[in-house]
């Protein structure tokens, strides 16, 4: 695991209008001001409400694993952009980007995840599901 | 005419009347003196509180970009005189300008009073009789999970390419406004004018980052007819209007269209009691009875108000064309504001989505981890 200092997750369009929260505020329990990247292998996937979630194991620079629990958007959300249960499985080695929770908890909000292939997954709208390039 | 004008301009009259020759006849010079004395006084004078009006006082304009280069509508901002501690607000327009405006010269702390922005306060002069430029970037932190980004409600509330045909009637000649309507895009929004104690709400409300918010409780916070958060599947038949929405809790509203009134005996709750009648093709559909446990999310972009049990919400529907609905919200509420104030909106119709499911309560884990600050 190893701290990022810039991050910024590109997105299109003009955003006129918006929710500032679909559940709940995003600052009351994460801190933007902590943007980091994770390194592991997914453990579970949960596919409920009001957020998806994902786990992985991550090592640090001492070697000691530690098991991650990130949020994603609802099953709701994913769906309608194209994603699916399946699109990221227990076993994937992945790259996670995300902000850490303000408790201290092993908890993190997801905002890129790369497989080690390169491709993405949750990032954005997909026609069938699968990683993307 | 500004009062600059009007004030020059019977300057300028008095001048030259008092600089007319005399007729052979007028034997009174004394008059042409004191005319003469009074429009220099009235002109002396006429200046300085020309200048006074004018030069005592500046302005600070620009536009709010976030951090991709989109423009942030209807983001409040505030100027605090650091001498005297008066706050000075302005909200920024559809295309993301604002304006604060009469600033008496001095300096000022800028601030942009929303949680989700992150935009250190910074301190700026104002100079009497001048405009100052500033145009601000914000990093808007509260949509980059993924699933639930930015990009993904920018989507839900995207002006979409709608049918304009003639909006369907019902059989019995009413406007008939079923159909999918996607997330309500609110136009040329204002700041509600919140009652003192409001006002420390929302303070708080900011500095907690919203913490308690009932809907990250799995709560409702429904008060609006159309939720914030989701599309909406209006349903109506001659005695009812269903407003059904994904991301509302507990989904549903219900409109009662066949000419009853409220209970007299009605016990606040979450979402009121809602009635509708026909001003010709507008419904104008009338609801109270509210607790008083919801915020108003008055902007989709966050702004939030409290509200008391007082509320009294008139909501107007009308469909001026097959794919788009107006509406409008006036919001009545001794209680908590100073005095009623509206809100419009638009929606288009959406012909290749429905209403989905979401059942906020399954595995909510945020609650314990919500610290505010």
């Amino acid at each position: 695991m190893k701290a990022r200092m810039s991050f910024l997750v590109p997105v299109l369009g003009l955003l006129l209008s918006a929710p500032v929260f679909a559940h709940h505020s995003f600052r009351a329990e994460f801190d933007s001001t902590k943007p980091m990247e994770f390194v592991g292998t997914v453990t579970k996937v949960e596919w409920f409400n009001p957020h998806a979630r994902f786990y992985i194991d991550a090592k640090d620079e001492t070697g000691k694993v530690t098991n991650w629990n990130f949020e994603l958007g609802s099953p709701l959300q994913l769906h309608r952009q194209g994603w699916r249960q399946d699109s990221l499985k227990v076993g994937d080695q992945i790259t996670v980007e995300g902000f850490l929770a303000k408790d201290g908890s092993k908890m993190a909000s997801a905002s890129k995840i790369t497989l080690a292939d390169g491709r993405t997954v949750f990032n954005g709208p997909s026609t069938d599901g699968k990683p993307a390039q | 005419m500004n009062r600059v004008k009007v004030l020059r301009s019977i300057c300028f009259l008095l001048r030259w009347a008092s600089a007319q020759p005399y007729a052979p006849e007028q034997k009174i010079s004394m008059g042409r003196e004191v005319t003469h004395a009074l429009s220099v006084a009235f002109c002396f004078f006429a200046s300085v509180f020309a200048a006074f009006g004018q030069g005592e006082r500046g302005a600070i304009t620009g536009t709010v970009t976030d951090q991709d280069g989109a423009v942030v509508s209807g983001a409040p901002i505030q100027a605090e005189n650091k001498k005297t501690g008066t706050i000075f607000k302005a909200a920024t327009s559809t295309t993301g300008k604002y304006t604060l405006e009469q600033l008496p010269a001095g300096s000022y702390e800028l601030s942009i009073p929303r949680p989700e922005f992150a935009y250190r306060r910074q301190t700026v002069v104002v100079h009497a009789a001048q405009t100052l430029r500033l145009d601000i970037r914000v990093e808007d932190t509260s949509l980059n999970t993924l699933g639930e980004d930015r990009a993904y409600f920018a989507g839900l509330a995207a002006s979409r390419t709608a049918p304009t045909a003639t909006a369907p009637r019902t059989p019995d000649g009413k406007p008939d406004l079923s159909g999918v309507w996607q997330l309500p895009r609110i136009l040329d929004p204002e700041e509600p004018p919140v009652l003192p104690w409001a006002a420390a709400v929302i303070k708080e409300w900011t500095e907690t980052n919203g913490r308690d918010f009932p809907r990250g409780h799995c709560l409702p916070d429904s008060v609006l007819l159309m939720s914030r958060f989701g599309i909406n599947r209006f349903v109506q038949t001659p005695t009812h209007l269903v407003i059904l929405n994904e991301a509302d809790i507990p989904g549903y509203h219900q409109i009662f269209l066949d000419g009853r009134g409220h209970p007299e005996d009605l016990d606040p709750t979450w979402n009121g009691h809602s009635t509708g009648r026909w001003e010709g093709d507008t419904l104008v559909v009338d609801t109270v009875g509210f607790n008083n446990k919801t915020p108003i999310y008055w902007l989709v972009v966050g702004g939030a108000t409290p509200h008391t049990e007082k509320l009294h919400l008139i909501t107007r529907f009308r469909r001026p064309d097959l794919g788009h609905l107006e509406i409008e919200i006036t919001f009545n509420d001794p209680g908590t504001f100073t005095k009623a104030w509206k809100m419009k909106e638009i929606s288009d119709l959406v012909d290749n989505d429905e209403v989905q499911e979401w059942i906020c309560n399954e595995n909510n884990q945020d609650v314990e981890h919500m610290v505010g600050k």
